[in-house]
């Protein structure tokens, strides 16, 4: 999608993005990332080492903020045809995600920065929630926007 | 203790074939957040040769489906760089895999670990062939609400030294190698 810093407003809202975090989901990112911490992949382990004082596995936070990224990335591109990028993705995470949840990305336009023609960007605020509404992880993503 | 065996069937490249994915093996060496000194700086233990079935298969995994990220024929043609786009966050990727069993940022596979937050900054996208080094920096070490807190500064830069993207890394460890042993030992 073509999108211009002149013509984004504040309060603009992004598509949402809605992704399940299945127990082969979270495996496949386990190795898509190389991250095989067992909290994420071995229930016999995470019931027994209760890491989040719940004996189950859960999903990444490097996967959960992918998910928040994806908010930005989906509506704007990673590389926008008109030259918009990603500056940087800023995360915290607020709740185990467990295995089974769908979890729901959401993000507005909080801030436009001023920088002059080629260097102008917006700051983009997102909350993630799971099945049961509780927000689980936020985000702020900076990303240029063509003049 | 032994990789569920479910996950073989997400193998995908080469990195992943050869890859220690039982992170129970040589916990022992791995940095502690009691050993851990802040400003201590090192390179990790691996280099990172950039290839499309790398960037494939982190994109696949966030459940993208633009083509420009998954389809590499399609981003052959359409494709700003003529290869595919990489999610944001494939840093992770490549910093699982650099850093190694051993010495400075081992942290990061510890089991035990809680992750609170991250930051990202990326420079420019990887491009297929790039040789990425990645420089770690133990950036801070507290404590708080009794969590003991560990951030590092991971730089990545390609073969002409050009930095590719920085990620300073914080996560909530078992504080002591007998915290890590209760876990790694669970």
């Amino acid at each position: 999608m073509s999108i211009s810093f002149g013509e984004i407003q504040t309060g603009h809202s992004l598509p949402p993005v809605a992704q399940s975090y299945t127990q082969p989901a979270i495996d496949h990112y386990a190795l898509a990332s190389l991250d095989m911490n067992p909290v994420h992949t071995n229930e016999e382990w995470a019931a027994r080492a209760k890491v989040f004082g719940i004996p189950e596995t859960v999903g990444h936070g490097m996967m959960t903020m992918s998910t928040l990224a994806s908010v930005v990335t989906r509506a704007w591109g990673v590389v926008g045809k008109d030259g918009g990028s990603i500056r940087f993705v800023d995360a915290k995470f607020t709740k185990p995600v467990k295995v089974g949840e769908t979890v729901t990305a959401t993000g507005k336009v909080k801030r436009k920065h001023h920088y002059g023609p080629g260097k102008n960007w917006v700051q983009v605020a997102i909350e993630a929630r799971d099945s049961t509404g509780d927000v689980i992880g936020l985000a702020e993503v900076g990303y240029n926007l063509p003049d | 203790m032994p990789v569920p065996s479910r996950l073989d069937r997400f193998v995908e490249t080469e990195k992943q074939r050869h890859f220690s994915r039982d992170f129970m093996i040589g916990w022992e060496a791995y940095e502690t957040w009691d050993e851990a000194t802040v400003g201590q700086s090192g390179l990790a233990q691996r280099t990172f040769v950039i290839t499309e079935e790398d960037i494939l298969d982190y994109n696949r995994a966030c459940g993208e489906t633009d083509p420009l990220m998954i389809d590499p024929a399609f981003a052959r043609q359409h494709s700003p760089t003529g290869e595919l786009l990489q999610h944001p966050i494939f840093v992770t990727t490549i910093a699982f895999y650099s850093l190694g069993e051993k010495g400075i940022g081992t942290w990061i596979r510890t089991p035990g670990a809680r992750n609170p937050q991250q930051r990202i900054e990326i420079s420019e996208p990887f491009r297929y062939g790039e040789i990425i080094s990645t420089t770690i920096t133990t950036a801070d070490k507290f404590t708080q609400r009794g969590k003991p807190y560990l951030q590092m500064l991971l730089d990545f830069r390609n073969e002409r030294s050009v930095l590719k993207a920085r990620w300073w890394c914080s996560l909530i460890l078992p504080a002591t190698r007998a915290d890590v042993s209760r876990f790694a030992n669970a």
